[in-house]
């Protein structure tokens, strides 16, 4: 027992020591290079060479609570760095990296990617992460890309912060105005998960719409975001005898929550938030999925040449439908690569005028430009359920 | 350089404060899940009400914040702790747990916290402040492991029961404990906001809870450093991961729980077990007064004067479910007298001790014990008043010191010492080496000084038997009980003890004790009293109860006819206190460690000796 003890003991004193040695070896060479030098290059847009790689790096939640939406957008980054690689040019150093949807990882990830001199960062998946870690690279002078922060306040934060992710506030509107033109909405019942960050602020987008259309709501009613039956809320909605539900929910609620409301005879529409806008209600919920509308910032059936290419690559590439998250993803990388090669500079300074700069740039979330508050500005789509696959509501 | 660490850092220090809390009531013993609970409310109820850190500076905003988090957390302890500190184990981790959940969610429906959203907070924590705060907080606890006070947390937790017997005051120990884990949850809370910039009633979920739990847990909850080396362990092994290169991914979450399991496998007493410990020393002075002479008896306590009343029983007796444990006992006890209870098993012996002792209530009668009513009295009020007991089964705080145990004997005959030792008063060394001249002198007395450092479930049978009767002698107490302390011991040990019985009855100590070996009880005692099925069917002096027909027949019997078999088959069946003391008797029942009941050896086994 004692040779145990003090192998272990000697165990962890040498893997602390390792770290301290390998993390101080990163981190100096990394330093060095953060230098503009070798991040400027000759030519514009397509021509442009850089000799140095550049430098990104990505903040994912890929494990713990949000881990489905940090895998899609590992999965999108990383075929788009693998078709940047591709085309030359400049070469990209992606690294990406786990928050484990903890705040405290967020931050210490933003602060070591700061540390190594990175050019970018991207993400972090979840809008909280984003207020808690994006001040560090303000900062630090380290322009940040968000490519799923729907939250507002987020560029708020200051001038070096950016997002390709349309806010709730900007989709959820055109989500309501359609669907009260499309089915003559007079009274809702909205229900949303209280206990999240992104569906509690999708729920305030959506009373404000509803509120703006004159549309009544005759019931509010919350769930937790762990919640699996919602029979007896929806039997207490049945009982309003609704226009519509109109749902805030993430896609581990939405996919029980329309089965179950299907099968209790409730048939007119649901209305959901970004949280539906997912393959797997379709593939999960079958059947009881269709005429669930969906507001969303990505049109999954453009036929715009960008996104048909995404959509037969990422099939290629991984066996399945990309979502949302995937595409913003695919496009935040895309975009990052145009504003490099418009100034033909990677470093931080630069990449930031450039992405302030950047306008009516076709991606696969269609033409895109970001605004004076650094917001993006792209179409946003109203969908509809139909026969298996999102189509176009009109 | 170290700047480039810095965040790291911050959060080591972070969960340090965090793992505080969980150590703060495991060193007495409690599981307790609610520091999230108070994280959050002090985190919240901090960050909305401190003002504004334009108006009176970003450093004071946070002082005022720490004071109010803490407070509250402090607060919502008390609130929380009043009804729940009668549970133990895991339903208090459940009841403090279900609280955690409840702050969630009121916090998560309230629209000043912002809800799923969270509440923004200004940044002004600094790793150098985080360290500060952690010093602070390390100290507190490094001060209070050698106080008096931590010595009774730590009794707390190794022998509720015990602990009791040597005049702790439980439930206040534990409460406190509790309010202290819920200010430093408190703080902790604060400083995290303060750091994380956002806040958000899922950051103190039952995750955060658990997390807290296990740092406290692998860093080590019996030595102050713990938490501080178990939130170092916690915080490296993503960063290690991390600059090791090893991909993100599932594998590194994997890794971590794996490394887990190899430290509380292989080092279950949690990191802080690899750390030397200083045990404290035997005071080296061999010109000490024994115990027992008027120099050392601390001088605030009165001991009745030789022939005065020490307990007076009335009709006292104790009805378990209908089986008459003891019935009608009246018996008076003089200052300065030993007094041997004698009777075959399942005579009432130990439910009579246990009853004047505080342990148990009388069913009927009443009992005057050194001018304390026996029955409404709490068990430490009893040892207040000058009973000191040792128990039929060996109930030593198992993890401590032979000589720890014996301080906390002396906890009664010594002042508290740990608010002195934070401020290095030097009265407070003076108090504790007083406390330790005196336990160092029960364990002489006793001839355990040479055994004084080693842990008490290392001794021999014996020896732990002499050590629960140093502990009790600690106490200086006017009467001591004695549960069959000669049990195990061999005839030279046997005959040891019966010498020191007499020497401290000289010493004007009154002594009551139970014993098997018939023949020493009546070579020590003064007076011997005679029990069987609960009635006292003889009292006497040791001549007259040896010639005593009745005593010869009911139980010492002669030399070809032992005692009857069938009584004591039956005795050891309605023997309500030995083997299962069963759910009547809520005093005593409620505070056996849980673990006891299944171990207990086989009650009065020991070997009668008729002669």
């Amino acid at each position: 027992m004692r040779a145990k003890l003090s192998t272990v003991a000697a165990a962890t004193a040498a893997a602390f020591v390792l770290a301290s040695c390998s993390s101080g070896d990163g981190d100096g060479g990394g330093g060095g290079q953060a230098a503009s030098g070798d991040l400027a290059g000759e030519g514009t847009g397509e021509s442009c060479t850089i000799e140095g790689e550049v430098p990104i790096g990505a903040v994912l939640s890929l494990t713990g609570a949000a881990a489905s939406y940090g895998e899609s957008q590992q999965r999108g980054l990383e075929l788009a760095a693998a078709q940047l690689a591709e085309q030359g040019g400049v070469t990209y150093d992606l690294t990406i990296e786990d928050d484990q949807t903890d705040p405290r990882q967020g931050i210490t990830l933003f602060d070591q990617f700061v540390t190594d001199g990175v050019s970018l960062i991207i993400g972090p998946t979840l809008s909280n992460a984003a207020v808690q870690s994006d001040p560090i690279a303000q900062e630090a002078g380290v322009p940040v890309l968000g490519i799923s922060n729907t939250a507002a306040g987020i560029t708020d934060i200051g001038d070096y912060v950016f997002r390709n992710s349309l806010t709730e506030q900007a989709v959820i509107p055109q989500t309501i105005a359609k669907a009260t033109e499309e089915f003559g909405l007079q009274n809702v019942v909205v229900m949303y998960s209280n206990d999240d960050a992104f569906t509690e602020s999708g729920y305030e987008a959506f009373a404000a719409a509803l509120e703006a259309e004159g549309v009544e709501v005759s019931e509010t009613l919350t769930f937790s975001k762990s919640d699996t039956d919602f029979r007896a809320l929806l039997t207490q909605a049945q009982a309003s005898d609704p226009d519509a539900l109109v749902v805030s929910g993430l896609i581990e609620a939405a996919i029980p929550l329309v089965t179950q409301a299907r099968e209790l005879g409730i048939d007119v529409p649901i209305i959901g938030g970004n949280g539906f806008n997912n393959p797997r209600l379709m593939a999960d919920a079958g059947e009881a999925a269709e005429g669930v509308v969906v507001g969303a910032a990505w049109n999954s059936s453009s036929d715009n040449p960008e996104n048909t290419a995404f959509l037969a690559d990422f099939e290629a590439e991984y066996g399945a439908q990309p979502d949302q998250f995937a595409a913003q993803a695919y496009a935040g990388l895309m975009l990052v690569d145009e504003a490099v090669r418009s100034g033909c500079a990677a470093d931080p300074e630069s990449l930031k005028e450039a992405l302030g700069d950047i306008e009516d740039v076709p991606t696969v979330l269609g033409e895109f430009s970001i605004d004076e508050n650094r917001d993006a500005v792209h179409p946003a789509v109203v969908q509809v359920v139909q026969d298996g696959a999102f189509t176009v509501l009109e | 350089m170290l700047l480039q660490y810095a965040t790291p850092l911050t959060f080591i220090a972070l969960g340090a404060i965090f793992a505080y809390s969980f150590y703060a009531v495991l060193i007495a013993g409690q599981l307790s899940l609610g520091q999230a609970g108070f994280a959050a409310l002090g985190a919240f109820s901090g960050a909305s009400l401190a003002p504004s850190g334009d108006d009176v500076g970003e450093v004071p905003a946070l002082l005022i914040a720490i004071a109010i988090g803490m407070a509250v957390g402090a607060l919502a302890a008390v609130v929380l702790g009043l009804p729940t500190m009668h549970l133990r184990g895991v339903f208090l981790a459940i009841a403090t747990l279900g609280f955690a959940e409840a702050v969630r969610i009121v916090l998560l429906n309230q629209s000043w916290t912002g809800g799923a959203q969270g509440l923004a907070v200004p940044r002004v924590l600094t790793v150098g402040m985080a360290w500060t705060a952690l010093a602070v907080v390390a100290y507190w606890f490094w001060r209070m492991a050698r106080s008096r006070y931590g010595r009774a947390l730590e009794a707390i937790r190794e022998d509720e029961l015990a602990a009791r017997a040597m005049g702790i005051d439980v439930g206040r120990h534990r409460l406190t404990a509790f309010v202290t884990a819920g200010a430093v949850a408190g703080l902790y809370g604060v400083l995290f906001a303060y750091y994380v910039r956002l806040i958000a009633p899922g950051d103190f979920d039952f995750v955060a809870a658990v997390e807290g739990l296990v740092t406290a847990v692998v860093g080590g909850s019996t030595m102050f450093l713990g938490p501080l080396l178990g939130s170092g362990f916690q915080t490296m092994i993503p960063e290690i991961q991390r600059a090791v290169g090893i991909e993100a991914g599932w594998i590194r979450p994997f890794l971590a729980s794996f490394l887990l399991l190899v430290v509380i496998l292989f080092l279950p007493g949690g990191l802080a077990s690899l750390l030397p410990r200083r045990r404290i020393r035997m005071p080296a002075s061999p010109g000490r007064p024994a115990v027992g002479d008027p120099g050392t008896r601390p001088t605030d306590r009165r001991h009745p004067d030789p022939g005065e009343t020490v307990a007076a029983l009335t009709g006292l007796g104790k009805e378990y479910g209908g089986v008459h444990a003891v019935r009608d006992v009246d018996l008076e006890l003089r200052s300065g007298e030993v007094v041997g209870l004698i009777g075959p098993n399942g005579a009432g012996k130990t439910t009579l001790v246990n009853m004047i002792s505080g342990l148990v209530p009388p069913s009927s009668g009443s009992a005057t014990v050194l001018g304390t009513t026996v029955g409404r009295t709490p068990v430490h009020k009893m040892a207040a008043a000058g009973v000191s007991r040792t128990f039929q089964h060996s109930k030593l705080f198992n993890r401590l010191s032979a000589l720890d145990n014996v301080l906390v004997g002396a906890h009664l005959v010594s002042r508290p010492t740990f608010l002195r030792r934070l401020l290095w008063l030097p009265s407070a060394r003076r108090d504790e080496q007083a406390a330790l001249e005196r336990a160092a002198g029960c364990l002489e007395r006793v001839g355990l000084a040479e055994l004084a450092g080693t842990r008490a479930s290392a001794l021999s049978y014996g020896d732990q038997r002499r050590l629960e009767i140093a502990r009790a002698l600690a106490s200086d107490p006017s009467l001591l009980i004695l549960d069959e302390p000669a049990a195990g011991m061999n005839h030279v040990e046997a005959s040891g003890l019966s010498t020191l019985i007499t020497s401290l009855a000289e010493d004007g100590l009154t002594i009551l004790f139970i014993e098997h070996n018939v023949g020493m009880v009546l070579q020590t005692c003064t007076r011997v009293v005679v029990l069987n099925f609960g009635q006292v069917i003889a009292s006497g002096s040791p001549q007259e109860i040896a010639a005593d027909p009745v005593v010869i027949e009911a139980y010492l019997g002669t030399s070809d006819d032992e005692a009857d078999p069938g009584s004591i088959a039956e005795g050891t069946a309605a023997d309500p206190t030995a083997g299962s003391a069963g759910g009547t008797s809520a005093g005593a029942a409620t505070n056996v460690h849980p673990s006891a009941a299944g171990t207990l050896p086989p009650p009065d086994t020991t070997p009668r000796n008729a002669t």
